[in-house]
């Protein structure tokens, strides 16, 4: 009797132990987690309201993603194809050595058009994150446009061709990275009228620096356009000041154009 | 430009060291950014919003003659963030204002991009101002 006792207790301390032990090992991640895909880790934090900073060719006064151009006063050097440095030639931009007033074709500026992914971090308006699991939508002041950036899942296998593109991301590390496909051709790449093709695939990386500054690499890589990608970085600011009403409306814009930008073309100004 | 109609020209060197330096949403290509004027007069009008803010006067030349002037500035979310507001002049209001004239002669100029904030003074109370 003593012994069969015995015996149970030596059996319900093992299996004490066992439990104990397995308990640990599931703590500690040594058992392989199960598989979530783009997001295990605690993202980075990119809470707050940015904006470009004010000095130096990663700022706002940046107009190109040209990293050896950055404001845009050699606009002719960037890796164009030839169709692509055709088009450019055509482009009257208010930036950069082609800057001009006189019949300008900026898009933006002509008609209100979406200035796209690419281009909208070259004006000076902020932006700011929402982070959920699932996506992340980018608000920027300028045209109070958005995106959403999804987190669980890849490219669709024939995307549309959008203004904003589609958009899918993921953390690595304290980067939170974006990969972009699926953009219409009509917007200008940059303020120097660098023109795209619907192939454009774009890849932002933001990472920040400290509690103040969010770095963003941004490359462009369209091989239809483009004979080799190049990357380009801008820095950002937290700001305390809230996101104003800064849209383009077009009857607001041509009434500029009429009795403002116009007058300063004409001989007499009239 | 007429000479007399202004009370003071100055000469400012550098601010174009790069061509759309002193930023605005479409550029400053039309202005002469190497030149600021100095214009007193009454503001006939003050248009505060997108794309830009926009002060209309009538600037008064040292024989009276009278020239009605158009002076471009940042848009409002700038403006405010210097500390200016819709009401920060109105109609009748007398203005002292600097302003980088056009380059064709026209009676136009900018006075505030997102860059910068040239003196403006109302009522005799000078508005803010922010160094290029």
């Amino acid at each position: 009797m003593r012994n069969r006792i015995a015996s149970l207790i030596v059996v319900l301390v093992v299996a004490l132990a066992v439990a104990s032990i397995l308990r640990a090992q599931s703590a500690s991640g040594s058992t392989p987690a199960k598989k979530v895909g783009r997001a295990s880790a605690r993202p980075p934090d990119l809470s707050g309201n940015w904006e470009p900073t004010a000095t130096g060719p990663e700022s706002l006064r940046r107009n190109t993603w040209d990293p050896d151009d950055p404001y845009g006063q050699h606009p002719e050097q960037a890796p164009m194809l030839p169709w692509a440095a055709e088009k450019w030639k055509e482009a009257r931009p208010p930036f950069g050595a082609k800057q001009t007033f006189d019949n300008t074709n900026d898009p933006v500026q002509r008609y209100c058009d979406p200035p796209g992914v690419s281009r909208i971090y070259m004006y000076p308006w902020e932006m700011t994150f929402i982070q959920t699991p699932k996506t992340v939508y980018i608000l920027y002041e300028f045209t109070r446009v958005w995106r959403s950036v999804a987190m669980d899942r890849d490219h669709p296998s024939d995307p549309d061709s959008t203004w904003m593109g589609d958009s899918v991301g993921k953390y690595e590390g304290d980067t939170f990275v974006i990969d972009t496909v699926g953009y219409n051709d009509k917007t200008w790449l940059d303020h120097t009228g660098h023109p795209h093709s619907d192939a454009l695939h774009t890849i932002e990386r933001f990472r920040r620096l400290d509690k103040d500054t969010l770095e963003l690499s941004f490359t462009v890589d369209d091989p239809k356009a483009y004979t080799k990608s190049f990357t380009g970085k801008k820095l950002f600011k937290l700001t305390n000041s809230p996101m104003q009403e800064t849209l383009c409306v077009y009857s607001e814009m041509q009434s500029f154009q009429q009795n403002v930008i116009d007058k300063t073309q004409t001989p007499s100004g009239k | 430009m007429k000479g007399k109609l202004f009370c003071v020209l100055v000469t400012v060197a550098g601010l174009l060291a790069f061509p759309g330096l002193a930023f605005a949403h479409h550029g400053v290509a039309g202005y002469d950014m190497t030149k600021i004027i100095t214009l007193h007069g009454t503001v006939t009008k003050f248009d505060w919003g997108n794309p830009h803010c926009v002060i209309y006067m009538d600037a008064k030349g040292d024989t009276g003659e009278v020239q009605h002037w158009t002076m471009e500035l940042a848009s409002p979310a700038f403006l405010v963030r210097a500390g200016w507001s819709k009401r920060s002049l109105k109609e009748g209001d007398d203005i002292t204002i600097e302003t980088h004239p056009s380059r064709n002669g026209a009676p136009i100029g900018i006075s505030s991009t997102i860059s910068f904030i040239l003196k403006v003074v109302v009522n005799g109370q000078p508005l803010p101002t922010r160094a290029g």
